[in-house]
């Protein structure tokens, strides 16, 4: 592959993963779930120092996040909007798979309602799989590999 | 009709025993009483075997009474608890949450300790203390340790208490089978630190009336004719069992009804226990859950959450388990995060206007019956030497 075509590649999944976290930030889950491939999948996970073992927080497939995104209404939730910002690290790019794996760096910041206070919330990173097969990139599958762990009331939304 | 200052400060026309005064969540001196006359003296629930499967594993343990400890399996394979203080010049010996270590050496001057909580070595000792002092003379300070109740490590601060069995006496029974038919393992462990009371948090675990707050718990519990059966069973030293329920996961959008269960208990089972002061064993259909609580001062509390299954679980058994656990109980689950709004709301209350706070709901100790949280604050006051009605013993209007 061209070294322009590779590029051009690269800056499409780039796209892809900076426009989720807009989606996101808006709480426009529906958007960004429109983003991810039939066959997605998205895990939340850390490992604890305290038990010594790997945990998974939340996973689901495209399915089970839709349910999820669609339950939302049903739900009472902290409303304290949050912010995201990525920073892709590397991208990886598997011509024969027709994928590319990336590493994001995120860190999420919450913003008070009232008074407007912003804080971390959250530092981690985006394990992703983009599909390239189509005529634009989507999400296969994200895991976020988060290194906070103490996320005081937690959230009913994705990260 | 609205209410005056007066009226809002008024006590409710209630029984003593069916209100509490707000200030036994805000006030200093009550903390620093409750450290001292309550959780320095009751068996508390530290941490789970699993968290020390080898000989030399250790786990600290910050104890709510404001002690650090270290919780250490021996080489004999026996649990024990110090202080996780150096008695040479009071370091804190051991900075991590867990680990193995044969022996446990300060980093400030290099005295040691064994698993046993032994001093094995007094850097340079002859050198600088000569016969004046001695190794086997400072040793670590232990403090009493059981496990029960399903691999559960227990700790109690007071040399004197009587034994675990004692303090818990029958209010496990209605869960015995489930937890120690089989070995447990913790595969979850996650802190919510919230600036709320820690009594906030173990008075929702202690009444289903707030079920009203959650849409899966409405859909899949409350709309089922067996919910309205379940009932409070009170036992002594303020223990309370919540009477058993069979759920109905599917009737959730997007939701199941749990393949896994534990030995003993129905498929898709519910069985839930609260003990005093603040911990609470909650079996739901493929995972138990353990809730304990660090309150950090009157008005900011660590809730440690504990998914456990079992140890025997292949790996396919393991992630269900954690995916029906997190679905509900994890930081992202449906539940938790409400519980804990719920709570953070009355911490923001806290002192900006809070008055008395109703215990009152009386039926016939069903499932919406208050006689949870009466019960456990019947067994506060006895401690605390007055009513939570009255915590300064003076008449007339909250303060």
């Amino acid at each position: 592959m061209s070294g322009d075509a590779s590029s051009a590649i690269e800056q499409q999944v780039r796209n892809l993963i900076y426009k989720g976290c807009l989606l996101l930030d808006q709480n426009d889950f529906k958007g960004w779930l429109d983003l991810c491939a039939p066959e997605f999948h998205y895990t939340i996970s850390a490992y604890s120092p305290e038990i010594r073992r790997e945990m998974t927080w939340l996973d689901h497939d495209h399915e089970g996040m839709s349910s999820l995104i669609h339950m939302l209404p049903k739900h009472n939730s902290d409303l304290t909007p949050l912010t995201r910002h990525a920073s892709v690290y590397t991208i990886e790019h598997d011509p024969a798979a027709k994928e590319a794996r990336v590493v994001t760096s995120v860190t999420i910041f919450s913003t008070s309602l009232d008074g407007g206070a912003s804080e971390l919330y959250a530092v981690g990173r985006y394990h992703d799989t983009v599909d390239l097969a189509g005529p634009a990139p989507r999400l296969k599958r994200r895991v976020v590999r988060l290194e906070t762990r103490s996320l005081g009331i937690g959230k009913h939304w994705p990260l | 009709m609205t209410r005056n200052a007066v009226e809002w400060e008024r006590k409710p026309p209630l029984p003593t025993t069916h209100y509490v005064h707000p200030a036994i969540y805000t006030d200093e001196a009550i903390f620093g009483e409750e450290q001292e006359k309550i959780w320095s003296k009751v068996w508390y629930l530290a941490c789970h075997e699993s968290e020390l499967p080898e000989a030399n594993d250790f786990r600290t343990y910050r104890h709510p009474a404001g002690k650090n400890l270290l919780v250490a399996r021996g080489e004999d394979g026996k649990m024990r608890t110090f202080y996780n203080v150096c008695p040479h010049r009071g370091n804190t010996i051991v900075y991590t949450p867990a680990g193995n270590a044969r022996h446990i050496t300060c980093i400030f001057h290099s005295w040691a300790f064994n698993t046993k909580g032994d001093c094995i070595e007094i850097t340079r000792e002859k050198q600088g203390y000569g016969d004046r002092l001695n190794k086997k003379d400072y040793s670590l300070r232990e403090v009493r340790t059981e496990v029960g109740f399903g691999g559960f490590v227990y700790v109690n601060l007071d040399d004197n208490a009587g034994p675990l069995a004692e303090f818990v006496g029958r209010a496990l029974d209605g869960m015995l089978k489930c937890l120690e038919a089989e070995p447990l393992e913790v595969f979850h462990y996650h802190q919510a630190v919230v600036s709320t009371n820690y009594k906030f948090w173990h008075d929702t675990n202690s009444e289903f009336y707030h079920d009203y707050m959650h849409y899966h718990n409405r859909q899949t519990s409350m709309l089922q004719p067996s919910y309205w059966e379940r009932e409070y069973v009170p036992f002594p030293n303020g223990h309370a069992q919540v009477g058993d329920q069979v759920v109905k996961y599917e009737a959730y959008e997007g939701f199941k009804g749990r393949t896994l269960s534990f030995p003993g208990l129905e498929q898709n089972g519910w069985k839930m226990v609260d003990l005093f002061p603040a911990f609470t064993y909650n079996l739901r259909g493929s995972a138990l859950r353990i809730d304990t609580v660090l309150p950090l001062g009157p008005t900011k509390t660590i809730i440690e959450y504990r998914g456990l299954g079992l140890k025997r679980d292949t790996s396919e058994e393991r992630g269900q388990r954690i995916r029906d656990y997190n679905s509900i109980w994890g930081p992202f689950g449906r539940n938790l995060h409400e519980d804990l709004m719920g709570v953070m709301g009355q911490g923001r209350a806290i002192g900006r206007g809070q008055t008395y706070l109703l215990h009152g709901r009386e039926e016939q100790n069903k499932i919406h019956d208050e006689i949870g949280m009466r019960h456990f604050y019947a067994e506060w006051s006895r401690r605390m030497g007055r009513p939570a009605s009255d915590p300064y013993a003076t008449a007339g209007a909250a303060s």
